[in-house]
């Protein structure tokens, strides 16, 4: 089969999505999660220690954090597809991807920055290592937005065969919902909702991990199913057409 | 396909009162943002300020990190009925970058610095008077993303023969590129009415954005009300 934008977009996600998980293990700050109660003094020599690790891992995240953009365009190009009324939630969606990648690379470059100069005094290392943690912890409104949209999209298909099974609507939504509280990571430093917790970090994580691997495998038949159709009626639903 | 609805735009259109409603409740009462505190202020009273406002800000601003995605669903609507529009789509897609760009220095980061500050009271005074002007200059100083958007907007209205929104909002609209200008001082300034809680900086540019918001959430359930059930708008 002839590689299209659609299928490269979901295997950059497997390689980059590995590569990222090997940064996610590699960064010593991960593993067990900084805790927000660490002095200055603490986190200092925490960067000092590990400034080699801490600088590989976030360089790598910093290259390749970005690398899974082109999936969540194709989750978009997908809900344009939709017999939706309109297709207004691509665009809120893809609006909210934007602005969430945004996101996470500004909290990789406060890490690198305070990894930059381990030597620096530690109020300014402890400064640049809350806002990367609170940073990448806490603002989960754009996550949300966009797997709200893409559920209500799914729930509003009123294709006989719908682009997506509707079961992927309730598990977008199931992961916003466990995504929701690691807000409280900008607010507590104790427990399982700061920004080591359970909560606001694995469960945050772990969701987040789920969703792309689900997505991965619930996006690859779709995706072969709209080629397949697109080989019978070439112009109609071909993949080229300026959408 | 039978009664396909507008359910959809309706959704989103509701989402744009609720987000803005909460983003005043936020910004006003719970953060202190709106209207700003002062900059002519030392690092001591800027403590004394988030020691005094701590349990808002975080209430306030733990709301914002869930609810901001509120904007990006109010960009996506604008852009669909910029899409209905007699001109090519590349206002409607520069509408959506230009927002997507401006909800994070304009909106979100003002959230982040002032959690930053109330995280940990204990901080060096000096590093907490670094958050307080970063919040205050990024939301009331970031003003090409929005003039950009504001201004596209407006050609936009202007252009458009399907008259989907009527030509006096692209006048307020443009109002809106000036306040922007208008804020543009607010880096040099401390004091007097270009301060970033001055009368022109502040007070006159939220009072046209209350007026825009307003005119804009009315016009928009006006267009989705005239926007036949079955039309089908072009990719």
């Amino acid at each position: 089969m002839k590689p299209t934008a659609q299928s490269i977009s979901l295997w950059l996600t497997l390689v980059f999505g590995a590569v990222l998980l090997v940064a996610f293990v590699l960064f010593p700050g991960f593993f067990p999660p900084m805790a927000p109660g660490m002095t200055a003094r603490e986190v200092a020599a925490f960067y000092d220690q590990h400034t080699t690790m801490i600088r590989l891992s976030m360089i790598t995240f910093n290259f390749c954090g970005i690398m899974l953009m082109p999936f969540f365009m194709v989750i978009v190009h997908q809900m344009k597809r939709m017999a939706t009324p309109s297709q207004v939630f691509a665009y809120c969606y893809l609006s909210a991807a934007v602005s969430g990648a945004t996101l996470f690379a500004i909290a990789d470059l406060f890490w690198l920055v305070a990894a930059f100069r381990p030597e620096r005094d530690p109020q300014l290392t402890l400064l640049l290592n809350d806002l990367a943690w609170i940073t990448f912890t806490a603002p989960v409104g754009m996550i949300i937005a966009q797997n709200l949209c893409l559920a209500l999209a799914i729930l509003l298909d009123v294709n006989p065969r719908p682009v997506f099974p509707r079961w992927v609507a309730y598990f977008s939504l199931l992961t916003a919902a466990a995504m929701a509280p690691a807000a409280c990571a900008a607010i507590v430093r104790t427990g399982p909702l700061a920004w080591n917790g359970v909560v606001s970090f694995w469960l945050r994580v772990g969701a987040y991990g789920a969703f792309v691997v689900v997505m991965f495998f619930v996006l690859r038949p779709v995706i072969r199913r709209q080629e397949a159709e697109q080989a019978v009626a070439p112009s109609a639903l071909a993949e080229g057409t300026p959408a | 396909m039978r009664d396909r609805g507008k359910r959809d735009l309706w959704i989103c259109w509701w989402v744009f009162p609720v987000f803005y409603t909460l983003f005043g409740v936020i910004f006003v009462p719970l953060t202190r943002v709106m209207p700003p505190p002062r900059p002519d202020v030392t690092a001591d009273q800027i403590t004394a300020f988030f020691d005094a406002h701590s349990l808002t800000i975080k209430i306030g601003f733990g709301l914002l990190m869930v609810v901001i995605g509120g904007g990006s669903i109010a960009n996506g609507l604008v852009a669909h009925q910029m899409k209905r529009m007699s001109i090519s789509p590349v206002f409607a897609y520069g509408y959506i970058a230009t927002l997507a760009v401006g909800g994070i220095p304009g909106c979100l980061f003002a959230g982040l610095a002032f959690l930053t500050a109330t995280f940990r009271p204990d901080r060096d005074p000096q590093l907490i008077a670094l958050l307080y002007d970063i919040a205050l200059l990024s939301f009331i100083g970031s003003l090409g993303c929005f003039a950009t958007q504001y201004l596209i907007f407006a050609l936009a209205i202007f252009l458009d023969r399907n008259r989907i929104l009527p030509n006096w909002m692209a006048y307020v609209s443009i109002w809106q590129v000036v306040t922007e200008l208008m804020a543009a001082p607010v880096f040099i300034f401390r004091t007097g009415p270009f301060a970033w809680n001055g009368a022109i900086s502040f007070y006159e540019g939220t009072a046209i954005f209350g007026v825009y918001i307003a005119c804009l959430i009315a016009l928009l359930r006006k267009a989705i009300e005239r926007q036949p059930a079955d039309e089908r708008v072009p990719d």
